[in-house]
């Protein structure tokens, strides 16, 4: 039985036509604070129980493994029935969805709930960007890399970081805390060396937090 | 933009004598050169000068400077330089020698000379700790210690420029001999530095822009050339006998290209590492030498006389599919084998022993280590010289239990001690060596032993792609 995730084409559409290589930085947005220090300890029961809500309910497993389904084999492991795509094609790069199980080699196991949190809000690969509290969205300011590394698209954190941060929080603690290490490498994904920072511009993205409501597109309150 | 000279433009001009004929191997005087029991047989960079006549004491100046050479032929390049030369001299010294180098800061930047793998003074470790200003002068000074016969190298390592240093042309090779070796005094010994290199159409080395397309490639993969040089000449020749058997130390002193070693239809017979001697013999088809790191061989000259066979480096894939170079999958050529007319000699019988290395005792290790490797991180951490990492005892025995946790492969490298390899991804190790660097394969783990002898301070562990290093993949461990 084939499951597609839903919204797979959605996000690929959004990033098609790809895409002008420069090398250009995150515009400026308001500064965000990463504190709140909900990454302390194991996780609570609850801290994990809300984590799994969200990772099934975000679909987490859409793209890295297992559908809506935490008992299915494949489950955030990076691993795909054969009858699924193997890879996203972006343009003419590759997306390969990785293991999120917390195992050390092969997956998340050695990345701090920070580094989690940041890839969720900033969208920085946690094996690139340094286990740091995170201010600012300006390149070399407030902890943000001056060359950001950035995941590869379709991963659609420029929609999931505008959850609030103890929900971020709560998902990498389920990650870390509520899933079983798998060993299972994943090969990296293939795209420019300036791992989409062109594409990450707040032209493109919009800010975080979202411009208050309401909008040209939105009816305010009469 | 840059054009960048054509490969077969170079390899046309190829093809002279290892390291031979130096005028810069001997200073016109009756002072005695540093020379090992096989001087006649040299192939290697030109020996330094020792200036001391006091038993056991070698004494030698060098001085980084700014030079234009030709790398290669008929190509002018400004290049960093030791003694006018690049590679630097070599330091052949025996263990218990007293070294003194009289060291000087021509460059116009601040530099270090890394001792890489000798178990010194932290002081005279030419760490980022210890800068020399330009135009400034430093003393290193180092006893060589029992047991540590083997392979070793020296090279700038100063904060953030390690990788324009070296790749600008300082490095020089050491060797480091006992008076008890076991291989025949009688084998022909060839020193063989292995380099990459880049240049632009002027000659100028091409250190393009960071963040420039070749600027990011580099600092991924650590900076890789398209022309490849043993000892700072492109594809020379070593001459072999029929059945001769040749000792050849190799150093690995690229950026980020690890060497995949293959000689055409020959297998090696691998008798050490960065540490000296294994205990016996290993027999190998190739032979991966990671960044900064070193092998001894035999090479058996079981070609006809008159053939050639060629030294190359094989496709080796230590990438991120990200800026993995188009051109990863080819062969390039290192060097030519070429067996001369004379009639074959009988080869020399090689030991099945060479030594017995005392394997460091797990019964007393007093802390395991996690070092987690990621991209251009250690533990989640760039570089801090103000903080420590690592805190321990001078005595101290532990393991570290390296992770390497991205799709791209970190070589460990770590200053001032050697340890021994106990398992990698579970399997225990095949035999014993004494190793400062050890290639840690993406997604892999290797756990090793280490005794902290002798020597407090700090010292630095780190990633040996060299951009890496210099971008903050390097650690501290406090030794009190």
């Amino acid at each position: 039985m084939t499951r597609r995730p839903t919204h797979t084409s959605r996000y690929l559409k959004s990033f098609l036509p790809i895409l002008v290589v420069v090398a250009a930085c995150a515009a400026p947005a308001p500064s965000i604070s990463s504190s709140g220090n909900m990454s302390v300890g194991q996780g609570s029961e609850a801290q994990i129980a809300r984590g799994r809500f969200l990772a099934i309910s975000s679909d987490c497993g859409g793209c890295h493994g297992g559908g809506a389904n935490p008992a299915a084999a494949e489950w955030l492991n990076g691993r795909r029935r054969p009858e699924q795509l193997q890879a996203f094609k972006v343009g003419p790069f590759l997306t390969r969805p990785r293991n999120l199980t917390p195992d050390n080699t092969t997956g998340l196991g050695r990345f701090s709930e920070r580094q989690i949190f940041n890839a969720l809000r900033f969208g920085l690969r946690p094996g690139e960007t340094p286990d740091v509290e995170i201010t600012s969205t300006t390149p070399g300011q407030g902890n943000f890399p001056l060359h950001p590394k950035y995941l590869a698209p379709p991963m659609p954190w420029p929609s999931w970081r505008h959850m609030p941060d103890q929900d971020l929080w709560a998902i990498a603690a389920y990650l870390k805390h509520g899933l079983k290490p798998v060993s299972h490498r994943v090969e990296d994904s293939e795209g420019p060396p300036d791992f989409w920072a062109s594409e990450y511009t707040v032209e493109k993205i919009g800010p975080h937090p979202a411009v208050p409501f309401p909008t040209a597109n939105e009816k305010g309150q009469r | 933009m840059a054009h960048r000279l054509s490969i077969v433009a170079l390899l046309a001009l190829s093809g002279s004598l290892v390291g031979v004929s130096s005028p810069l191997e001997t200073d016109g005087t009756s002072r005695s050169r540093v020379d090992g029991p096989r001087s006649g047989d040299w192939v290697g960079p030109a020996r330094f000068v020792n200036i001391s006549k006091l038993p056991k004491t070698v004494e030698v100046s060098l001085t980084a400077s700014v030079v234009t050479l030709s790398l290669m032929p008929g190509v002018k390049s400004e290049v960093f330089a030791y003694n006018g030369q690049t590679p630097g001299p070599t330091l052949d010294v025996r263990e218990g020698d007293h070294v003194i180098v009289h060291f000087k800061n021509d460059l116009p930047e601040p530099t270090t000379v890394h001792w890489h793998g000798i178990h010194l003074p932290f002081d005279s470790d030419g760490s980022p700790y210890h800068p020399i200003a330009p135009g400034a002068t430093h003393e290193y000074e180092f006893t060589v210690p029992a047991g540590t016969a083997g392979t070793y190298w020296y090279h700038p390592h100063p904060d953030h420029r390690t990788g324009f240093a070296i790749g600008k042309g300082l490095y020089g090779g050491i060797i480091v001999r006992s008076a008890d070796d076991p291989l025949p005094a009688s084998m022909p010994e060839k020193f063989l530095i292995l380099s990459d290199n880049r240049f632009l159409q002027d000659g100028a080395l091409d250190f393009p822009h960071p963040q420039s397309h070749h600027g990011i490639a580099d600092e991924s993969n650590g900076r890789e050339g398209n022309v490849m040089f043993v000892n700072g000449e492109v594809m020379p020749t070593i001459a072999i006998r029929s059945g001769e058997v040749q000792r050849w130390r190799v150093v690995n002193a690229s950026a980020g290209r690890i060497y995949r070693l293959s000689l055409s239809g020959h297998t090696f017979l691998h008798v050490g590492s960065d540490g000296g001697l294994f205990e016996k013999p290993i027999e190998v088809k190739e032979i991966l030498l990671t960044t900064g790191e070193r092998v001894e061989l035999l090479v058996r000259g079981s070609d006809a006389p008159g053939a050639k066979s060629v030294l190359q480096t094989l496709p080796y894939d230590r990438y991120v599919p990200q800026t993995r170079p188009a051109d990863w999958e080819t062969t390039r050529d290192l060097l030519t084998l070429q067996t001369t007319n004379d009639a074959p000699v009988t080869p020399v019988t090689i030991p099945s022993s060479l030594r017995q290395i005392t394997p460091l005792d797990t019964a007393k290790v007093t802390a395991v280590r996690t070092v987690v490797f990621s991209q251009g991180l250690i533990n989640g951490k760039t570089m801090d010289m103000a903080r420590v990492d690592v805190s321990t005892k001078v005595g101290a025995t532990e393991i570290w239990e390296i992770e390497n946790v991205v799709g791209m492969d970190h070589p460990f490298h770590l200053h001032g001690f050697q340890f021994q390899v106990l398992d990698r991804d579970g399997v225990p190790e095949k035999y014993r060596a004494w190793k400062d660097m050890l290639n840690i394969p993406k997604h892999s783990t290797a756990r090793i032993i280490v005794r902290y002898d002798d020597f407090p301070g700090k010292w630095m562990f780190h990633c040996h792609i060299l951009d890496h290093e210099d971008h903050g993949m390097m650690g501290v461990l406090e030794v009190k």
